[in-house]
């Protein structure tokens, strides 16, 4: 008995500890944080912009770090990127520029896509790299499955080069106008000479001495779980970078991270800030915050198959009562793009403003009355079919501020008559509700969820027609089982899109079906927030969608797209 | 014949117990105030966002506002009524399984009985926190799931207690004297044995409230418990989820809770540390 007791003792004992530990430093910033944190700060031009060594933070090994080992997709990929180059590079707004091609020129239908690749670019160990080592690379990838490469180069059919002009044609099986974005500015270019004598990259072990590339970086010396130490590439064909040498620490959880950063042990943290740390970091001995949108979304799915959720009353009363502003300002605490209820984020190019957020619960009321739906029983919860408006709404219990999010949705919806209770599951549970066997063809067992797609599908823009398109072939993502003739027509049409007007015309006019019938309710697309000791070094570019973490915050301005 | 003798100065003499459980019951009886008061002594709902989020205290909110803007002192004495459910409904729970299985296990002590114990011996093998865990886990999150989790796994300690105590009571002449005289062993249980285990069975039952009101805030603060209801173990998973450990806020955010644990506990471990002086003199 007595053990027992003991048990959940030390580990609040062993809490409080750690609590009042780690508070002794920082007493100060309750009042002098906050006025650095919420500008919108992207990257100063002043401060210091060389660096001989810049320590950085990371949560997480990602083993050797070459195509076939990297772990995760942030930042282990942004790591990997370092030391490769990719044919095109994203600029500052996230969109896809010549790089290693100097110029990407494509036919009509964008099925053929002529690359001319810079002349006189060297691989970190001295060979040149040329028109043959692209046309291996994309061979390489297509054909020995890496997971994220191979998938990006689905749609090719054929890869030639020309040694003599130094150009690669690539020819696509059907139109595909975001091949730049998808494929040619993800993919890494590799060697000939390292990689053709690996004949089954998933079973090969790796040293570093695989890791040559082209890139700003040279992998130069690995201790796995603590750190990778990079050497900057003094003949990178775009400008020698303006940090010598780049340790990239490895740090078991967040916390160790902060803690790193606050010490001065590192000099920034690859790893996002969340909202709650912004003001509390930023303008402490040094630190400042790189703060940008990106590319994840919040929102609320629902059921559109069945009832209530079926009737576009329900759905537009629905995210009439939601207040994304309030969310973001409580749960983000002003660390989000607020959702736009036409899917796509207001920094798109894209984006099409005259679709706005709407936030009125009176006028949600009277939707809701018209459309039938009364509380005849006068209990504060609607009726429909007989039934009481009641719902669950489940949520991740490992995702706080989703917990939070679900806990304000309920207590909204609860003005306009919905009996909503937040159930907190855990995250394989929640999945399997919402997404049963992540294929759309088993169906939905749920009423209301919270969701959030990754930045990949919000950077594409016209991957949304797998979100709301009803045919299951085009919209495999369509979570919520929504179905509108219009909106299939149009998405459908748009993905072959191959005329850059009518794509623009198109996707606005997308927009304004979206929001006008509410397959989903957009909530909020969370900022990334870097933080980094502007002393050491502060001349990072802070890619929309993106982040800080990529070659070109290491590059000088002039090399830059 | 004196079977033991008391030896003075090697345990604490009868009127520091008695003063301990005092102090112990004053504690108790404060929470339990706290918890049935609730709605007049909290300033808000403790489900109201009334202010901005992470404000640090004020006038307005003595122990600040937590990362949606709940008032902290409110969440603070309305989740007294969580952990006391808990810690009590849960010791229910366990006090109904173990007196149970104790009664049976000490009354047939033959077949019965020794396979009663050694699945107790079971239980008591298994390692404890990470059974609770992964139960916790597997049942999901409900205020219902935490009573159920906490009830089933703390019974098994105070099972052997009211054995022994059994074990002693059926071979007493009373108990063999209805027994010749042909009274079935229902009657017997009930008439005899149940009265003479209930004192014991309510001091374990106290330990059991305490051990419980610690386990709740330990799945709670795990976030497995059900982390929207206002107990004091989710406050303190707030605290950690939204960094308030890292940062000057534990000081209202995570001591407080932290604190009301520790009084709940003690004063509940105090009375039944009392009740134990008196009931079980061999202890």
């Amino acid at each position: 008995m007595k053990k027992r007791i003991a048990i959940p003792i030390l580990l609040l004992c062993l809490a409080l500890v750690a609590a009042a530990c780690s508070s002794d430093t920082d007493d100060a910033t309750t009042t002098t944080g906050g006025d650095g944190g919420s500008s919108d700060t992207t990257t100063t031009t002043e401060g210091m912009t060389e660096a001989s060594v810049l320590r950085a933070a990371i949560t997480g090994d990602e083993d050797t770090i070459n195509p076939y080992t990297y772990i995760s997709g942030f930042p282990g990929w942004n790591l990997l990127m370092m030391q490769y180059d990719s044919l095109m590079q994203l600029d500052a707004n996230g969109e896809p520029q010549p790089w290693l091609a100097e110029t990407v020129t494509t036919n009509e239908d964008l099925t053929v896509w002529t690359l001319k690749i810079v002349d006189g670019v060297t691989w970190h160990d001295g060979e040149p790299l040329t028109a043959e080592d692209v046309e291996f690379s994309l061979e390489y990838f297509m054909e020995k499955a890496t997971g994220r490469f191979s998938r990006d180069l689905s749609s090719v059919e054929d890869v030639t080069s020309d040694d003599t002009t130094n150009e690669v044609v690539i020819t696509l099986g059907a139109t595909n106008p975001s091949f730049d974005l998808v494929a040619l500015a993800d993919v890494p270019i590799i060697p000939e000479q390292v990689w053709a004598e690996i004949d089954t990259p998933g079973e090969a072990t790796y040293d570093i001495s695989t890791n040559v590339g082209s890139g700003p970086y040279m992998l130069v010396e690995y201790e796995a779980e603590q750190f990778y130490r990079f050497e900057a590439n003094p003949d990178y064909f775009r400008g020698a970078p303006q940090v010598d040498e780049l340790v990239v620490v490895v740090f078991a959880d967040d916390s160790g991270a902060l803690a790193a950063i606050r010490s001065g042990e590192v000099d920034v943290n690859f790893e996002r800030v969340s909202p709650e740390q912004i003001d509390l970091l930023a303008g402490q001995g040094g630190l400042e915050i790189a703060q940008g949108p990106e590319f994840t979304t919040q929102m609320i799915n629902f059921d559109a198959s069945k009832a209530p959720f079926d009737d576009l009353a329900v759905r537009k009363a629905m995210s009439l009562a939601i207040d994304a502003q309030d969310i973001v300002d409580t749960v983000f605490l002003g660390a989000a793009t607020v959702g736009s209820p036409g899917w796509v984020h207001p920094d798109k190019a894209v984006y099409n403003p005259a679709v706005q957020p709407e936030f009125d619960p009176a006028a949600a009321n009277a939707m809701l009355d018209d459309a039938g739906y009364a509380d005849s029983d006068g209990d504060g919860v609607r009726e429909y079919d007989g039934e009481p408006m009641a719902f669950e709404l489940i949520t991740n219990s490992s995702d706080s501020l989703r917990l939070r999010i679900a806990e304000l949705t309920a207590e909204m919806l609860a003005e306009i008559g919905m009996d909503i209770t937040v159930a907190s599951v855990e995250t394989a549970t929640w999945e399997e509700a919402v997404w049963p066997g992540f294929d759309i063809n088993n169906g939905r067992n749920y009423d209301i969820a919270t969701w959030g797609w990754s930045a990949p599908i919000q950077a594409n823009t016209i991957r949304v027609a797998e979100l709301v398109n009803s045919d299951p072939s085009i919209g495999f993502l369509n979570l919520t089982g929504f179905s509108n003739p219009d909106v299939d027509t149009l998405s459908a049409a748009l993905l072959t899109e191959a005329d850059e007007a009518a794509f623009e015309t198109g996707i606005m006019e997308l927009q304004q079906l979206i929001a006008d019938n509410v397959p989903f309710v957009m909530l909020a697309y969370p900022d990334g927030a870097y933080v980094y000791n502007a002393d050491v070094y502060s001349d990072y570019e802070f890619i929309a969608g993106q982040g800080i973490v990529s070659k070109l915050s290491f590059l000088p301005d002039s090399a830059r797209p | 014949m004196k079977l033991f003798t008391r030896r003075p100065g090697r345990r604490p003499t009868p009127k520091v117990a008695k003063r301990l459980g005092i102090v112990g019951g004053v504690m108790i009886s404060a929470l339990v105030l706290m918890a049935v008061f609730a709605p007049l002594l909290a300033p808000y709902d403790p489900t109201e966002r009334v202010g901005a989020p992470f404000q640090p205290p004020s006038a307005e909110h003595w122990l600040g506002t937590n990362d949606v803007g709940q008032d902290l002192l409110s969440e603070l004495i309305y989740g007294a009524r969580v952990s006391l459910t808990v810690g009590i409904v849960a010791a229910i729970v366990a006090l109904i399984l173990g007196t149970t299985v104790g009664v049976l296990a000490g009354y047939y002590p033959k077949r019965l009985g020794k396979v009663l114990m050694q699945s107790v011996d079971v239980i008591l093998i298994l390692p404890f926190l990470p059974l609770l865990i992964v139960l916790a886990a597997y049942l999901g999150r409900s205020l219902l799931n935490t009573i159920v989790v906490i009830g089933v796994l703390i019974w098994a300690g105070p099972s052997r207690v009211i054995r022994s105590q059994v074990l002693s009571l059926r071979s007493r002449e009373y108990v063999l004297a209805s027994r010749t005289m042909g009274a079935p062993d229902r009657w017997a249980i009930v008439r005899h044995v149940l009265p003479r285990t209930a004192l014991l069975a309510t001091g374990t039952f106290v330990r059991a409230v305490s051990t419980a009101i610690l386990l709740e805030a330990a799945l709670s603060f795990l976030g497995l418990g059900d982390p929207l209801q206002k107990s004091w173990g989710s406050i303190l998973f707030w605290a950690q989820s939204r960094g308030a450990f890292l940062t000057p806020a534990w000081k209202w955010w995570v001591l407080p809770p932290g604190l009301m644990i520790m009084i709940a506990s003690l004063g509940f471990a105090l009375v039944a540390f009392a009740m134990e002086e008196r009931i079980n003199p061999r202890l």
